[in-house]
């Protein structure tokens, strides 16, 4: 997962955002949903401000869609409370609660125009011819559909109907808009175009979303925070850069991060780092500070990206290069740590002083970028 | 001139499998095109000739003016008058009912779907006879209305009865045919209306009847001409103002074996269920040009 890596950077900008928020757009209280004695969403409880973008990132059956499904009113949670502004919505149907949907599979009506499936919701609001139609060539020309309202959405492609889409659900400036796999139905280069084109127009227009995708590169590039959801549990909820950095749990490390995950034991404090004593290799790993007991059995967690490659008996382990790939401007490698029968370690270094197959290496790490979890914390 | 030859080369193999093709085609194609024309063309043409025909042999369009002015010519209102009134009722309990099972499990829908196509196994003649029952003055239909005022109630040979009677040899056509349609609306776009703010009515009335509505116009079609041409049910249970082109043309040919005024009524049958059809084809695309207009 180099792609990580090499996305953080505009992380850091898109956390940044997040710190201009002015009031609460939506928020969630213990929302449970059961199937039978399948829990899809269990006591998922959030905040969402205004003007922000969140994502439910997960993989399928983890609860995001159905958490979405119950905040649109399409599906009635079993208990906990919904509130849109200071309105609660919990039992209100979804055309009563004024919120914008972008689905997956578009559903523009396939008998009205690409203006007239835009002014759709704006007929529904009473509002006057001239206004709808100001309102909806300013909303087209914002999704570069200028020219295409006459049309109707089978002459269109799948790209240009999503973009429909989308205006049909911000043209009437819901306080939310939720958006369930948007652009899963497209090509990947389409989706990441499509990905800068909502992220522009949510920043532009100031709007807020809540997004869900199993894709955790375009929930890194879309949003400011990223609840990640697990068996209808929110691990945790965070702006990108703490996911990738400080995960609370060895599944966002290991689901965001691919992180390595390295067995050993605590075995002694300074001011502000933990050392740890690595299970076979018996090195020693630099931590930053963590509140666990010495001699707690852990799991070290660093992302391969965050490891680096010395001289033998420099870092806190050493091994042998076992493979070694080249994917431009990066080198993947397998390195097989000395003593025990561990995993092979993945190390991600810059290509040009890459290691080779065969060579012996010393792994080091930032004590920074060492997160730690009991083992009994397992995931 | 080598290279119009290679150019050329590989053409003639394809021309003639082509050609062998086409040939299979035809054969193929022979029983139907004899089929058609042993049962089809030849007894229109043949109905044609005769409505033309004078006693005499001569051309004529004395039988056409027979069967549009007096009696003829209100049997022929009348017969309108009731199709329209079967198509539309039948539209409105298809719609209803069609309705109520593309929104059943399919497994419950398929059962639906048998309760409301296997009366039409049963023999045309045996239905009508069982409303005649149900509809009669001591039937079971009066028998629970007995303490409505005005009961009996006059429910057989008159034009209520026949309707009632074309309505239900109609259903199980409008109900089919809108099932259909209903099956392949989206439910999932009534969703989407509703996100917007879209109440049920809204819905129904801008998203759902928009999307069904080709096949609301193919069933109230299909009723209207069904009905233009039925004989039975009309004739068994409509009175002598109940009169109905079918049953003219019956008696034409079994009372007074007059086979030329039958022909030409024939004809004009022919003539209007073609009309309903041109009528349905431009209602649709000048409503389809006329959202075109709007929307540019």
């Amino acid at each position: 997962m180099a792609e990580h890596g090499v996305v953080t950077p505009s992380v850091k900008t898109a956390g940044a955002t997040s710190a201009t928020t002015t009031g609460k757009a939506l928020s969630v209280v213990a929302l449970r949903k059961t199937y039978g004695d399948v829990v899809a969403v269990d006591e998922a409880s959030m905040e969402i401000a205004a003007g922000e973008f969140v994502t439910f990132l997960g993989a399928s059956g983890s609860g995001k869609t159905t958490t979405l499904m119950m905040i649109a009113g399409f599906c009635e949670p079993d208990s906990g409370t919904i509130t849109v502004g200071d309105r609660d919505v919990t039992r209100l149907a979804p055309q009563k609660r004024n919120l914008g949907f972008v689905f997956q599979q578009y559903l523009l009506f396939p008998h009205m125009t690409v203006q007239e499936n835009v002014a759709f919701p704006l007929t529904l609001r009473g509002v006057p011819k001239n206004e709808i139609r100001k309102r909806v060539g300013e909303t087209l020309e914002i999704a570069g559909l200028s020219g295409f309202g006459g049309r109707k959405p089978r002459e269109l492609s799948g790209g240009q109907q999503q973009r429909v889409a989308l205006c049909r659900a911000l043209v009437y400036r819901p306080p939310v808009i939720l958006m369930d796999e948007p652009l899963g139905a497209l090509d990947k280069k389409l989706r990441d175009q499509l990905q800068v084109e909502i992220k522009t127009i949510q920043q532009e227009l100031g709007l807020t979303v809540i997004y869900v995708t199993h894709d955790q590169e375009e929930a890194l590039v879309l949003s400011d925070r990223i609840a990640v959801m697990r068996n209808g549990l929110i691990e945790q909820f965070d702006t990108p850069r703490e996911l990738f950095e400080r995960p609370k749990t060895p599944f966002v490390a290991d689901f965001l991060g691919a992180a390595n995950f390295l067995p050993g034991r605590i075995e002694q404090h300074t001011d502000e780092h933990t050392l740890v004593r690595l299970d076979g290799s018996g090195g020693l790993l630099k931590a930053r500070r963590h509140d666990l007991a010495s001699g707690t059995a852990v799991k070290a967690a660093v992302q391969p990206g965050r490891l680096r490659a010395c001289a033998p008996d420099d870092g806190f382990c050493t091994g042998t290069v076992e493979v070694a790939t080249y994917v431009g401007t990066l080198v993947r490698a397998g390195v097989r740590i000395d003593g025990g029968d561990a995993p092979l370690l993945r190390l991600e270094v810059p290509a040009g002083r890459g290691p080779v197959t065969g060579e012996r290496v010393g792994i080091s790490a930032d004590p920074e970028d060492v997160n730690l979890f009991p083992t009994e914390q397992d995931g | 001139m080598a290279a119009t030859l290679t150019a050329t080369a590989p053409a003639p193999p394809r021309k003639l499998l082509a050609s062998r093709r086409t040939r299979v085609g035809i054969l193929y194609a022979l029983p139907v095109v004899v089929y058609l024309l042993v049962l089809f063309v030849y007894p229109i043409f043949s109905t044609l000739f005769l409505s033309l025909k004078d006693t005499d042999g001569a051309l004529t369009l004395h039988w056409y003016a027979d069967a549009l002015t007096g009696v003829n010519l209100s049997v022929l209102f009348t017969t309108l008058r009731i199709s329209a009134e079967t198509a539309v009722l039948s539209l409105v309990f298809g719609f209803v009912l069609a309705n109520a099972i593309s929104r059943l499990k399919p497994l419950w829908a398929g059962v639906a779907m048998l309760i409301v196509v296997v009366p039409h196994f049963i023999s045309a003649l045996v239905r009508t006879y069982g409303w005649i029952i149900m509809l009669g003055d001591k039937g079971l239909v009066n028998e629970t209305m007995a303490w409505a005022p005005g009961a009996p109630f006059q429910l057989l040979y008159n034009e209520l009865g026949v309707v009632i009677g074309t309505t239900s040899m109609m259903l199980p056509y409008t109900v089919l045919l809108l099932y259909g349609v209903m099956r392949g609306v989206d439910r999932r776009l009534l969703a989407a209306a509703a996100s917007m703010g879209a109440g049920r009515v809204t819905i129904f009335r801008r998203i759902y009847l928009p999307l069904v509505a080709p096949g609301l116009a193919s069933a109230g079609l299909l009723s209207f001409i069904l009905s233009l041409g039925y004989y039975i049910t009309p004739a068994l249970m409509g009175g002598p103002n109940q009169t109905m082109i079918a049953t003219l043309i019956n008696q034409q040919v079994m009372k007074e074996n007059q086979w030329n005024g039958a022909a030409a009524q024939g004809v004009i049958l022919l003539l209007i269920t073609f009309a309903g059809l041109l009528l349905v084809k431009l209602v649709t695309s000048l409503g389809a040009s006329r959202r075109k207009r709007s929307a540019s």
